[in-house]
């Protein structure tokens, strides 16, 4: 009877010896500070290991998450599903449907209780009862919660289960709500991005079932490793910034010269993303190496932050729309006309109090 | 009780009820009910869209040029056709035009996309629908070998490869963690390939799993990423500078070679994997002719890959462009986006209120209001449905009409409509194949005939690339390097009021957003989409969209086991976050659930 | 005391022809001169980070204009922070009129006094009261429009500036929490960017007033933050 294949047999598959093998073991162990018996364990582990379950729902959402994910070059996403992880539920890719796919839920709740990994890509809507989102003739949001009750952590897959992205942008119709305002209690991790880029999203998988525990996450509970710095912080387009170089135009100059895309309306210097390092498809690009700047899409509310072609938000505060700058000019004019026309008066006064006093 | 529907079926609900929800193996959320007579021939469909997000309600008010990013978030998986479709529509309305670069660059975009689509549809969403996983382990490798090689001359064909493929397959489905192939329907009879050609299939699915990520590599280079590759309205991002300073930053040599590579890869898959499997698993289920609904009746497709810049005619258009009505492949009728006659949505049957619901509306005017409720006949409550009222409103999606007929959008639709054209491009390798498999012309109008123009177009769609980059090069070649047009990009420069329509042939079918535009903002935005064509409810006068005319008179093998209705519907490869995405009144009050 | 003597001043000048109190002390001083300084370079860079200059020609390695704009504006940002470290330290160890504007007196007669003022520049009423230091308005708008559009600034300043410097750096860890209600940083951006609009609509009215005080009401504003010294020089009817 054939057994589980584990990591090791991966790798062994994948032509890495049993040298090599345990030599990353040790490494492993001595990166992760720990002496030279936790390498045995780490290797036993690896040999021997059931794979993890992991359970992918799908609420409100585009499914690029799920594209997005099989995208990894490295690992191959057939390799993660094959021997990395146990993908027991994915309405996305799964054989089965209706009853027998609803059938995995119960099995894996009851069977893998406390150990499986629950991934949702996309949120629950709120409004209409949850029924805007409809599975298995219920509310979508139900079954999310209920499936979180017995996992081990949540995984929000992209902006929608971190941020609410786009069906959350205003003015929300469907109460479109992020995971991690529906489920209480689970340690959630926030993968945003939209979607998230497939290595980082693969990244995060595996580094769960390589070290068997949760990465280290950020503020706003987002794994540090791929989340802690901005686009602009590594973009290669940088020197451009601190040069003042910038695209003005469309195609311009500047743009064939590969200029800085800041007065575009680049959003890389308030975007957290591993897009500049990491970068899209096997590394072939990232937006910014093809012209086009970001637009943020890993940050909360970013559909809501004005044209994605404004260096300066726009604001719609009071009825008016405008800029920062607008409303500051606006402000200064209007203050500065009072005081024209305060100083006018003031000089009236004076004069008129003045004869007075005189005559 | 039997109802005859004015395009032709006859509904009768009296049978046997089989509810499937959740649809797997789709793009979103949707829900099939169907009954049975006594020998288990489907005698009634309905198919429910059972999502929606509202993007169109959260797009008023906003700056045009954002729009593409908005509606290209519709759908992840026929990811930027929405997008282009969007910069069309801006475009037409404010009377943009694009160079001839930014042409060329965007159908090599939608063209990835296309051939991207088809194969992740056919092999990892479609696929399991014909193979059986089970049985390939039974398998023998040589043999495998032997059959490969008889269908195609693609290397990964040795009898040590097809062994390791099942090796490894028996490992995984036996470990007792199986992962996606849990609780498959293996063994149903009606799977009827041999073990053989189920193997050589998972082996392909494995391989297409690997390659799909390289197609998309046109979509980084040219939009930064893919998913969701950026856009530009009046252009595209990309600046060329293919020997100047800086052109390491730009569309130089080097990205041009990445884009030619890529070419040559999906071609080849194409010609040598994906087409010759396609003939393969056709010639063991060539008598399986079930499925074809709407396609043999009412076909409709709006046209893409435009030859020039800024030309959207007929004759520019390298995709078809007509529709076809009661079966008439004599008479191929035009297509008018911007007459209010010819495409209109009814909503009697969708989760929607009009104020006079036997009308329907053109996008342009399209009021929607969300209205949930389920029919008197309906079982369960509101909020755990155990069976829908098709009497009644029972989905999310709209009902869209073509003159007053529910339309096949797609692939097959497309190529019919080619095909009746008598445009060599489309008629030779429909005819080719039907004569290899021998089959009669009827046969196209079939779930098989979906799969097969779904494989013929995507290796149409890979030569119709290599075109285009040499078209690219030869033109950049000759001095031309614009690849936008800044002139109205300021907001200053638009007309106060205006509309459009842009419109494109997603890898689904036809796809249309209508777009008016006032004081520089979003006044209002429509998308009519394929799978709201293709899923579409009943309408007023009881016509069945083309999800539910193609699963009438289906027989199951086993009424417990889905399989039949998920290989049919699969077949139009459906979004449903696409088709149910339509408006909501601004701050209606709706009841909604509380946090814990 | 001098603040004794101050107060005894300010209520007992009634007869008062011509009269100097030193009520402005010398940290008071220099922290309005260097704010003076600060804000205004600060504003200039700042405006320039938001709404670049035109781009530069040459190579990227040769110049460094975005990034020198950017260095006076953290620079100088610097300056302004320990400047107000300074200040706030003497809030604590200086006379009176060292803390008025950072607190709001919840006083009734404070408010009076207010609606007098108000009166005043309505033209309502005929003469100002006088007080040394600020006057009860004056010190309401420093509050709401300088005190907190500064601190405010400071804070979301460098909690901006954190980005930059890493989630490792002190200024993350001491200003992070700007983070957690404002997850996307661009509204920092824009809140930021608002802040310095509120603070030069402040400087307009600030230097006005003052301008117009001097000559009107007769009690020296604009040397005394130099000298420290307010003259009363007005005649008593």
């Amino acid at each position: 009877m054939a057994t589980a294949e584990t990591f090791y047999d991966v790798i062994r598959r994948q032509g890495i010896t049993r040298r090599s093998f345990t030599k990353f073991c040790s490494l492993t162990a001595a990166s992760l500070g720990f002496g030279p018996g936790t390498a045995t364990a780490i290797a036993e582990a690896l040999e021997t290991k059931e794979r993890v379950p992991v359970i992918w729902m799908h609420g409100l959402e585009c499914t690029c998450c799920s594209e997005s994910f099989i995208r990894s070059a490295h690992p191959l996403v057939k390799d993660v599903v094959l021997s990395m992880i146990s993908l027991d539920y994915d309405d996305m890719i799964m054989a089965a449907a209706g009853h027998q796919a609803e059938a995995i839920l119960e099995e894996t709740k009851a069977r893998y209780k406390g150990k499986y990994i629950l991934a949702v890509e996309g949120n629950a809507p709120l409004n209409e009862n949850g029924m805007f989102c409809i599975d298995g003739g219920r509310p979508f949001v139900e079954k999310l919660k209920w499936m979180a009750e017995d996992a081990r952590a949540v995984i929000a897959w992209g902006t929608c289960a971190s941020w609410g992205c786009v069906q959350a942008a205003q003015p929300n119709p469907t109460q479109a709500t992020p995971i991690d305002k529906v489920i209480r209690g689970m340690p959630i991790i926030k993968v945003p991005g939209c979607p998230p880029i497939a290595e980082v999203m693969t990244g995060v998988v595996t580094f769960i079932t390589t070290f068997d525990k949760l990465p280290e996450l950020d503020r706003q509970g987002r794994p540090k490793m791929f989340y802690s710095q901005r686009i602009h912080d590594k973009c290669y387009r940088r020197p451009h910034f601190d040069a003042g170089q910038f695209v003005d135009e469309w195609d311009d100059e500047g743009a064939r010269k590969g200029y800085c895309l800041y007065k575009t309306g680049c959003k890389g210097p308030t975007t957290y993303n591993a897009c500049s390092t990491v970068r899209w498809n096997e590394g072939v690009s990232f937006p910014i190496q093809s012209g086009h700047g970001c637009i943020g899409c890993s940050e909360k509310g970013f559909w809501d932050q004005g044209s994605f072609y404004d260096r300066l938000t726009n604001l719609h505060q009071f009825g008016i729309e405008a800029n920062a700058d607008k409303i500051g000019l606006t402000a200064a004019g209007v203050v500065g006309g009072a005081i024209a026309a305060h100083a006018a008066v003031t000089v009236v006064k004076r004069v008129t109090t003045k004869r007075e006093a005189d005559g | 009780m039997k109802i005859e529907t004015p395009n032709g079926f006859t509904l009768d609900n009296s049978g046997k009820r089989i509810v499937v929800d959740p649809v797997t193996r789709i793009e979103g959320h949707m829900r099939i009910e169907v009954n049975v007579d006594e020998n288990n021939i489907i005698r009634n469909a309905v198919s429910t869209g059972t999502m929606w997000r509202g993007i169109e309600v959260i797009l008023k008010n906003r700056d045009p040029r954002d729009a593409w990013a908005f509606t290209e978030r519709i759908c992840g998986v026929c990811t930027g056709t929405h997008a282009l479709t969007s910069v069309r529509a801006v475009e037409n309305a404010l009377g943009i035009t694009i160079p001839e670069n930014a042409n060329s660059i965007r159908n090599l975009m939608q063209l990835a996309l296309q051939v991207h689509d088809h194969v992740v549809h056919f092999y990892h969403l479609h696929a399991l629908d014909w193979v059986d996983v089970l049985s390939s382990l039974s398998a023998d490798p040589k043999a495998t070998s032997a059959l490969a090689q008889s269908v195609s001359d693609w290397p990964l064909s040795s009898p040590g490869y097809f062994k390791d493929i099942q090796t490894r397959l028996k490992k995984f489905v036996e470990s007792g963690q199986p992962g996606p192939f849990k609780n498959g329907y293996w063994g149903n009879v009606s799977y009827k390939l041999p073990p053989e050609a189920n193997l050589m299939a998972l082996a392909h699915y494995l391989e297409a799993l690997d390659f799909q990520k390289e197609i998309v590599k046109i979509h980084a280079i040219f939009g930064g990423k893919n998913p969701h590759p950026n856009w530009l309205v009046g252009g595209v991002p990309c600046p060329i500078n293919i020997d100047g300073t800086g052109g390491v930053g730009a569309i130089n040599m080097e990205r041009l070679n990445v884009v030619t590579s890529v070419i040559d890869q999906l071609i080849e898959f194409n010609d040598k994997v994906y087409v010759p499997d396609i003939m393969a698993i056709g010639s063991f289920y060539k008598d399986w002719l079930y499925g074809g609904g709407l396609s043999g009746k009412n076909v409709l497709a709006y046209g893409d890959v435009p030859e020039h810049a800024n030309d959207y005619s007929d004759a520019s258009l390298k995709l078809p462009r007509g529709a076809i009505i009661n079966g008439n492949l004599a008479e191929v009728h035009p297509v008018d986006h911007a007459d209010p006659e010819e495409i209109q949505e009814f909503v009697t049957h969708s989760w929607y209120k009009y104020p006079d619901e036997s009308e329907g509306l053109h996008p342009w005017d399209g009021v929607t209001e969300p209205h949930y409720e389920l029919g008197p006949n309906a079982r369960g409550t509101k909020t755990n449905i155990e069976q829908l009222d098709e009497a009644t409103k029972y989905s999310w999606i709209k009902a869209p009409r073509w003159r007053g007929h529910a339309m096949e959008v797609g692939p097959l639709a497309r190529w019919v409509i080619g095909y009746a054209q008598n445009e060599a491009a489309f008629k030779d390798p429909v005819d080719k194949v039907l004569k290899d498999l021998g089959l009669p012309v009827s046969a196209l109008f079939s779930t098989l005939g979906r799969t097969a123009a779904r494989a013929l177009e995507s290796s149409w769609a890979g030569h119709q690339m290599r075109y285009f980059q040499n078209k690219l090069i030869a033109n950049i070649r000759a001095g031309d390097s614009s690849t936008a047009h800044v002139d109205k990009w300021k907001p200053e420069t638009w007309p106060k009021k205006v509309r459009g329509v842009g419109f494109t042939e997603a890898p689904r079918g036809a796809l249309a957003h209508w777009i008016k535009i006032r004081d520089g903002r979003i006044e209002n935005y429509q998308c009519v989409v394929p799978t709201t064509w293709n899923a579409s409810p009943r309408d007023p006068a009881g016509n069945i969209g083309a999800f539910e005319a193609s699963l009438m008179d289906t027989p199951m093998s086993d009424p417990a086991q889905p399989l039949e209705i998920l290989r049919i519907i699969h077949s139009f490869d459906p979004c449903l976050a696409c088709s149910t995405h339509v408006m909501s009144p601004d701050g209606q009050e709706m009841t909604s659930i509380q946090v814990r | 005391m001098t603040i004794h003597q101050s107060l005894a001043a300010d209520s007992g000048s009634e007869k008062t022809v011509e009269q100097s109190v030193y009520f402005y002390q010398a940290p008071v001083r220099l922290w309005h001169w260097g704010n003076a300084f600060s804000i205004l370079t600060l504003a200039l860079t700042g405006y320039f980070i938001g709404s670049p200059l035109p781009s530069v020609s040459g190579e990227a390695s040769a110049n460094y204009l975005m990034g020198d704009i950017r260095f006076i504006h953290f620079a100088v940002a610097q300056i302004l922070s320990v400047l107000l470290i300074l200040r706030l330290y003497w809030v604590f160890v200086g006379n009176v009129h060292a803390r008025q504007i950072f607190y709001v007196p919840m006083r009734g007669r404070f408010w009076k006094e207010c609606l007098h003022e108000v009166r005043w520049y309505m033209f309502m009423a005929r003469q100002p009261k006088r007080h040394v230091g600020h006057k009860p308005l004056a010190r309401l708008t420093m509050f709401f429009m300088f005190t907190l559009p500064l601190l405010f600034m400071v804070i979301t300043g460098f909690a901006l500036y954190s980005e930059g410097a890493g989630r490792d750096s002190w200024e993350y860890a001491l200003f992070g929490w700007v983070f957690s209600i404002w997850p996307n940083s661009q509204e920092i951006h824009t809140l930021h960017h608002l802040g310095m609009w509120v603070i030069l609509v402040f400087v307009i009215v600030h230097i006005y007033v003052a301008v117009r005080e001097d000559i009107i009401s007769r009690q020296s504003i604009v040397s005394s933050m130099i000298s420290g010294e307010r003259l009363f020089n007005d005649v008593e009817d």
